[in-house]
């Protein structure tokens, strides 16, 4: 039953939702825009829930994945799909550069990582010969034709986009149910009682990291290849880092399809209902959205519905 | 040469007062709370904007502006408090997340109501320049702004050491337990430091608005320069505070004056990262205590 | 297999642990006793990587052990209990065996898990949370179990029979002796009663202030004078 279930949703998710929308680009567009968020969400919440580590940083990420990825495709004539890869390893790269911030805790971490963030941004500004300067980088190449589908449209970017955000999740739920995620799980209150029993506590945390990294430095790869436009205030805006979170905490950061589902319902509620509303102050929603659930529901959504559903009370991660 | 340097470094100080008393008030609300306030920028935003619609709507001074800033940014960081106060689990993280969803709510509310332009006072007096010794140039709002945070950070300094209250929020800090057993009242002092930091946020608000230019997405920067130096004090000395600020300033106002102007952000963040990493208990190392 | 050659640690001024030299061999078990605040926890503390020396130098069949992280230290095979239980949070009794025997033996073997449940006990709990709903002695059987399950040549227990009543502590014994032969266990234990003490191990070190003042069979040791005295209104010889 259950099979049959996330069979017909794959179905829906593949073929029925571009057969729906295919006519109407906006919101395929709408759509696209919204797994973005997702996929970065997914990646906020992996590092949230397993590493124990609130980001507000995350456009660092993405802005390195998507200005790794065009420079590579651009300048050097990698194939898009390999570079959106190495995008993404980019992304894990420049995480490296942040491992002296794990020692931090809290708010330390946090704070750390957004100025990483300012730093890359400046970096891209200034960085005029490779990264085109504030100028930005016009005509970046699209995703190319494969198997008679063209990957650099609205449905194929759709489709992409699916892709990663499901792998994530994927890779998300299968790290949750590993050794290292019930270490990781572990390592938030008694991190001495579990280093003494052999784990390596600062490397898993760096693992989480990099991994975090790289996802999102994918999905910032694709978002570049998919828009074919970037310029530094673009790829490293706040919005990489308010959205996600706001979509993680509204579905619940630590369940794997919380960040999704939030991402879908907090990025379309945004665009559809509340711009119209609020052309200038409409992210406004978001933070009332944001303060609600840590107040009301901490957990998020998703568990509290199942646990309308079930009467079960929230399991930690 | 050297007159530049020196004029780079009296505005790097000038800066480093609005930047202290804005840091001030979050150090107090970190000490007694452990809380990291992260809407804090944005009260020191929504004072700005109100001495900014006295002066556009009424023609008021913006000076004028404060009892009016000061009774609604007290009540909104009062409000800050309540919410605060009913994070029961995993509160470090959830404290942060709170703060950050109302300063998101403050940035994009100013946003609605005063759009994304930018604003700085009409009152030719307050840029009027000011000259010092011959060669320092400042503007009156500036000498204004710098000696008013002194004066006020001052006040707060000698609170914090003389009365019952202030030694009640400096036990807090210190040792909560402790300071519980012995009687103080936790709820009670917490409140207090709240409104200590609304206060200083009035004023470095209304201070920003004459000497400066405000935009609604100020809040945010100045709540990261706030931590910032708070981070560089080592969390809880009000004069590791003024000193880290001043840091920042000349820091920034040499990059400015020697380097480029869009490099600006960049010296204070690495010099953070640089902090942070090699010291985490700050160049002044007491995480302790307020005030000492 | 655990040589300690003059190991030093100095917190802020005091000194923790003056000049401590002492050896274990494979497959021995020691009594470490000594009043509170004598150092003994300190001293696991160095051995298992939790805290620096200030001085000395600590091998582990040969290898030095300095400037190797705790982690590092567990998967030589050196397991050890913390005084106050700290089970792995947010995880069940098995989860937390798990975890130990997946990253400290690097191996994946429910079968050994099992036997360890037994051997302790707490099979009935394999599945409870193990932050809540155990009983102390649980509690006390969980630490031993979280570091038996590192595979561990040389296991370090403080005070896990420490606050049990008087039968659960004998059973608690018996087990721990079970378990030591079963595993061929080098051990070395912190322990205020005595005559437990003696009942486990054949040899005894006593610690005071940060110094070892003996070392031998139990029972010469508790008639040393020295060791009377720094025992003094501590506890019933």
């Amino acid at each position: 039953m259950r099979h049959i279930l996330l069979l017909a949703a794959l179905v829906v998710a593949y073929a029925g939702v571009p057969l729906l929308f295919g006519g109407t680009p906006y919101i395929l567009g709408l759509i696209v825009a919204a797994l973005t968020i997702a996929g970065i969400a997914v990646a906020w919440a992996l590092l949230g829930n397993l590493g124990g580590m609130v980001s507000f940083g995350h456009a660092a990420f993405f802005g390195v994945g998507s200005y790794g990825s065009a420079v590579l495709s651009m300048k050097l004539g990698v194939p898009v799909f390999p570079a959106v890869l190495l995008g993404g390893l980019a992304a894990a790269l420049a995480s490296v550069a942040m491992l002296p911030a794990l020692r931090l805790r809290g708010p330390y971490f946090a704070l750390a990582i957004l100025a990483y963030a300012h730093i890359f941004q400046i970096l891209a500004t200034e960085m005029t010969p490779i990264t085109g300067g504030a100028g930005g980088l016009l005509s970046i190449p699209r995703f190319p034709v494969l198997f008679g589908l063209d990957l650099g449209g609205k449905t194929g970017g759709y489709v992409i986009i699916l892709t990663i955000v499901l792998l994530s999740a994927l890779a998300y739920d299968a790290v949750r149910r590993s050794a290292w995620g019930l270490a990781l799980k572990a390592m938030h209150d008694t991190e001495v009682a579990t280093r003494v029993v052999g784990v390596p506590s600062t490397h898993l945390k760096a693992a989480m990291l990099a991994l975090s990294a790289f996802i999102t430095g994918v999905v910032g790869a694709f978002n570049a290849h998919f828009i074919s436009f970037l310029e530094p205030d673009y790829a490293f805006s706040s919005t990489w880092t308010v959205l996600p979170i706001a979509a993680a905490i509204f579905g619940g950061y630590r369940t794997v399809w919380g960040p999704v589902l939030g991402a879908l319902a907090i990025y379309l509620l945004d665009q559809l209902l509340f711009k119209p509303i609020l052309p200038h102050g409409h992210q406004m929603v978001l933070g009332v959205l944001l303060c609600a659930m840590i107040l009301l529901s901490p957990g998020g959504l998703l568990p509290a519905l199942r646990r309308r559903s079930t009467g079960e009370r929230h399991a930690h991660a | 040469m050297i007159e530049l340097t020196l004029q780079a470094l009296f505005s790097g100080l000038l800066a480093g007062g609005y930047y202290a008393t804005v840091a001030v008030g979050l150090a107090l609300v970190f000490g007694t709370m452990r809380i990291i306030n992260l809407a804090h920028g944005e009260l020191v935003l929504l004072s700005a904007y109100i001495a900014y619609a006295a002066e556009s709507r009424y023609g008021l001074n913006p000076v004028m502006a404060i009892p009016l800033a000061l009774l609604v940014v007290g009540t909104v960081s009062m409000i800050v408090y309540a919410l605060l106060s009913r994070i029961r689990q995993d509160r470090e993280i959830n404290s942060l997340i709170l703060t950050f969803g109302i300063g998101i709510i403050m940035t994009n509310g100013i946003l609605t109501i005063w759009a994304a332009d930018i604003h700085s006072t009409t009152n030719p007096w307050f840029q009027d320049s000011l000259v010092i010794a011959d060669t320092l140039f400042a503007m009156n709002a500036e000498i204004v702004a710098f000696v008013g945070g002194l004066a006020l950070m001052a006040a707060v300094y000698w609170w914090l050491n003389h009365s019952w209250q202030g030694r009640a929020v400096r036990a807090l800090s210190s040792n909560r337990n402790a300071a519980t057993l012995m009687g103080v009242n936790p709820r009670q002092t917490e409140i207090l430091s709240f409104l200590i930091a609304a206060l200083l946020a009035t004023f470095a608000g209304v201070a920003i608005y004459t000497g400066k230019t405000v935009f609604p997405a100020l809040g945010h920067v100045l709540t990261v320069k706030a931590f910032i130096i708070t981070v560089l004090a080592g969390m809880g000395s009000i004069h590791g505070v003024l000193i880290g600020a001043v840091m920042i300033g000349i820091i920034e106002s040499l990059t400015v004056t020697y380097l480029s102007a869009s490099l600006q952000e960049l010296a204070g963040m690495l010099l953070f990262l640089v902090v942070l990493f090699v010291s985490p208990s700050g160049l002044f190392g007491g995480r302790r205590a307020l005030a000492r | 297999m655990l040589t300690l050659d003059g190991v030093q640690v100095n917190f802020g001024g005091v000194q923790a642990l003056k000049n401590a030299s002492f050896a274990v061999a494979e497959g021995e078990s020691v009594g470490l006793v000594g009043p509170n605040g004598a150092g003994k926890t300190t001293l696991f503390n160095v051995i298992s990587g939790v805290i620096r020396p200030t001085g000395g130098r600590l091998t582990f069949r040969g290898q030095s052990l300095l400037g190797l992280p705790d982690w590092k230290r567990a998967r030589l095979g050196i397991g050890r209990s913390f005084q106050i239980p700290r089970p792995l949070g947010h995880c069940t009794v098995r989860e937390n065996l798990i975890v130990a025997q997946r990253f400290g033996a690097g191996i994946n073997d429910p079968k050994r898990i099992d036997e360890i449940l037994d051997l302790l006990g707490l099979r009935d709990k394999a599945d409870a949370d193990a932050t809540g709903a155990l009983a102390l002695t649980e509690h006390k059987a969980l630490e031993v179990g979280k570091a038996l399950a590192t595979n561990p040549s040389l296991l370090l227990l403080d005070e896990v029979l420490a606050g049990l009543e008087t039968n659960s502590k004998r059973a608690f014994m018996e087990r721990l002796g079970a378990v030591r032969d079963r595993y061929r266990l080098a051990l070395v234990i912190i322990e205020h009663d005595l005559p437990t003490i003696a009942a486990l191990c054949p040899r005894v070190l006593v610690l005071n202030f940060g110094q070892i003042i003996a070392d031998g069979a139990p029972d010469a040791v508790f008639r040393n004078p020295e060791v009377i005295r720094s025992y003094t209104g501590e506890t019933t010889l």
